[in-house]
């Protein structure tokens, strides 16, 4: 869906991003990384706002550069700031953008009303725009990517001054765009969990080159459990008996004990073989390996230049 | 993604060409300028001087109503070059006051709510945005400049009795291309200075401040240096010169205070580029979020 080859895209003379390169093909594609990374940089790029000073991002098979317009038919962008027409109601925004998008007219106001109660904004759809709330505008912004039914949608920091509430309607809605399948999603934020929530790969950026680019989804079916425990007793038959279930299990002589679950194991059967064995546990810290470290690894570990990742 | 099943729906019916989104804009930007009743309103202003225009013609060539209404007194109704001249003027000039008008309108709603990366993230160019504006300046001041004055000018075919249309057919073109020309000047000067302010009624302000304080501004330059080319500022007078020779109507402006046309054809395509590199700066700007 996405090509970047040596992408270098230089901004006030400085480089923003830096040789990127990289295949994105999942359905929905994470875009983390702290601040000044290159996150809206790059998205942009693809977007044709800003040539590559070297190297090609394409989308679609489209060159950012050469085919511009036809690149932004397939897309569908939600912008992270207020981006919208005030004096306008919800439903003639919509379907101004859709028509700009190439709808025809009549099409394009059945779609508005159709995107708008889809992203739960049909009892407003007639208000003016600057008296929508913040979720409201968000959504608005979702409600306009979508209409003209995109095949690749750009979502930049969707929860963004939200509410839990209204959060978790984002999350779910962005849930079901990606269960139906159709749309491919690129979306950028800070928050990790979002993009746990909602993203089958991330790809890290960090210093505008690529610090990491995984599929969630493989992480997770490859994570492993972690337990750390401080114990009081003979540690020794003890971690026999755990490796005997097929845990990787080290003790230490101050009567800590670290040990790797397999996911057959469950904790209540630690439980249960400190109990026939006699231990006390007094403390039991248990810790899965999660998208915040993936993203912390990538933040310590030196970020590629140029070197081809893909999944 | 239908309403009653509240699901997506991929859209897979006919788009339209892309040449066509840029009438989108200008479709979307009249409404805009026509939802005020203040322009409905500064429109039909600018009629009342095409409706007494209109008698005027009438009686010129109804020798019946000029002996009823002006008991055969026919001074002052010659309809000819120069009688266009102050139709072209007077309505050029309240084009100006519509375009103070219509101009913020159609550009501060857009950055005001800092839409601009929604809309050019659409397949539509920095271009195709101003255009479309431009298309939509452009139609309504055209209603109220060369549109009228033309059909003043048929209707006066029209009712005279002598073949005069032939005889005059450098009016017509001198009506259309003065009327254009000013407008197309007024359209991309509004556009540029509505970019870069951001409220409505400081905008409509600058307009008439960019016309006229260049025009104080070059009178006193002219005075100061006893030079004629301190004029080149005052657009009032580069454009009455202008309208002056398209019509070919002699000047009465004293002698050696006339400006060459070459040269005021360059000072308004200077305007002209400085609008554009204005716009183009400002629309770059704020096209992209800036993180």
């Amino acid at each position: 869906m996405i090509e970047l080859d040596g992408l270098e895209v230089r901004l006030g003379g400085r480089t923003v991003l830096d040789g990127l390169t990289g295949e994105l093909r999942g359905n929905a594609i994470g875009l983390l990384g702290p601040n000044g990374a290159g996150k809206s940089t790059l998205i942009n790029t693809l977007l044709g706002f800003h040539e590559p000073a070297r190297g090609a991002a394409r989308v679609f098979g489209l060159d950012t550069r050469r085919d511009r317009a036809r690149i932004r038919q397939g897309i569908g962008y939600m912008p992270e700031n207020d981006s919208f027409i005030g004096n306008m109601s919800g439903v003639r925004f919509v379907r101004f953008m859709a028509e700009l998008a190439g709808l025809p007219p009549g099409e394009a106001l059945e779609r508005a009303h159709e995107a708008l109660f889809y992203v739960g904004l049909g009892e407003v759809r007639y208000r003016k725009i600057s008296t929508y709330s913040l979720g409201m505008k968000q959504l608005i912004k979702l409600a306009q990517a979508l209409a003209h039914g995109p095949r690749l949608l750009i979502l930049d920091e969707p929860t963004n001054g939200l509410d839990p509430m209204a959060r978790q309607r984002m999350i779910q809605t962005i849930q079901e765009i990606r269960k139906e399948g159709s749309i491919r999603l690129l979306i950028s934020s800070h928050l990790l969990r979002d993009i746990d929530e909602t993203c089958d790969e991330v790809l890290i950026l960090k210093q505008g080159r690529v610090a990491a680019l995984r599929n969630i989804e493989e992480e997770r079916r490859s994570n492993r459990n972690f337990i750390e425990m401080e114990t009081v007793g003979s540690t020794a038959e003890f971690c026999e008996r755990l490796r005997g279930l097929g845990c990787e299990c080290a003790s230490f002589p101050d009567g800590r004990v670290k040990l790797v679950m397999p996911d057959t194991i469950d904790v209540r059967d630690v439980y249960v073989l400190a109990s026939e064995n006699k231990i006390e546990i007094r403390r039991i810290n248990r810790r899965r390996d999660s998208l915040e470290d993936i993203f912390l690894r990538a933040m310590e570990s030196e970020p590629a230049r140029g070197d081809l990742v893909s999944i | 993604m239908s309403v009653f099943k509240h699901e997506y729906r991929a859209y897979t019916g006919p788009v339209t060409s892309l040449p066509s989104r840029i009438v989108v804009l200008a479709r979307y930007a009249l409404a805009e300028a026509w939802s005020s009743k203040i322009t409905v309103a500064l429109f039909i202003a600018s009629m009342i001087p095409i409706v007494v225009y209109l008698i005027i013609i009438y009686l010129a060539n109804n020798p019946i109503a000029r002996a009823l209404i002006l008991r055969g007194n026919s001074g002052g109704l010659d309809i000819n070059a120069s009688f266009f001249l102050k139709v072209l003027a007077s309505q050029c000039w309240l084009a100006l006051v519509l375009t103070a008008w219509i101009a913020p309108r159609l550009v501060s709603f857009d950055l005001a709510d800092n839409a601009l990366p929604i809309l050019l993230s659409h397949p539509i160019s920095r271009f195709g945005y101003v255009l479309g504006k431009f298309i939509a300046l452009f139609s309504c001041l055209s209603l109220v400049t060369w549109v009228p004055s033309l059909l003043l000018f048929a209707y006066q075919g029209y009712t005279s009795p002598q073949p005069w249309v032939n005889a005059h057919l450098r009016v017509a073109v001198g009506l259309f291309a003065g009327c254009t020309l000013w407008i197309a000047l007024l359209s991309i000067l509004g556009l540029a200075l509505s970019s870069w302010v951001k409220w409505r009624m400081v905008a409509t302000g600058c307009i008439f401040a960019a016309v006229l304080i260049p025009a104080g501004v070059g009178g006193v330059v002219s005075a100061i240096l006893r030079t004629k080319w301190g004029l080149l500022l005052n657009l009032p007078v580069m454009m009455s010169q202008l309208w002056h020779r398209l019509m070919g109507v002699p000047d009465s402006i004293r002698f050696g205070r006339d400006i060459p046309s070459t040269a005021i054809a360059a000072m308004l395509a200077l305007i002209c580029f400085v609008c554009v590199v204005m716009l183009n700066a400002r629309i770059r700007a704020r096209e992209v979020v800036r993180g």
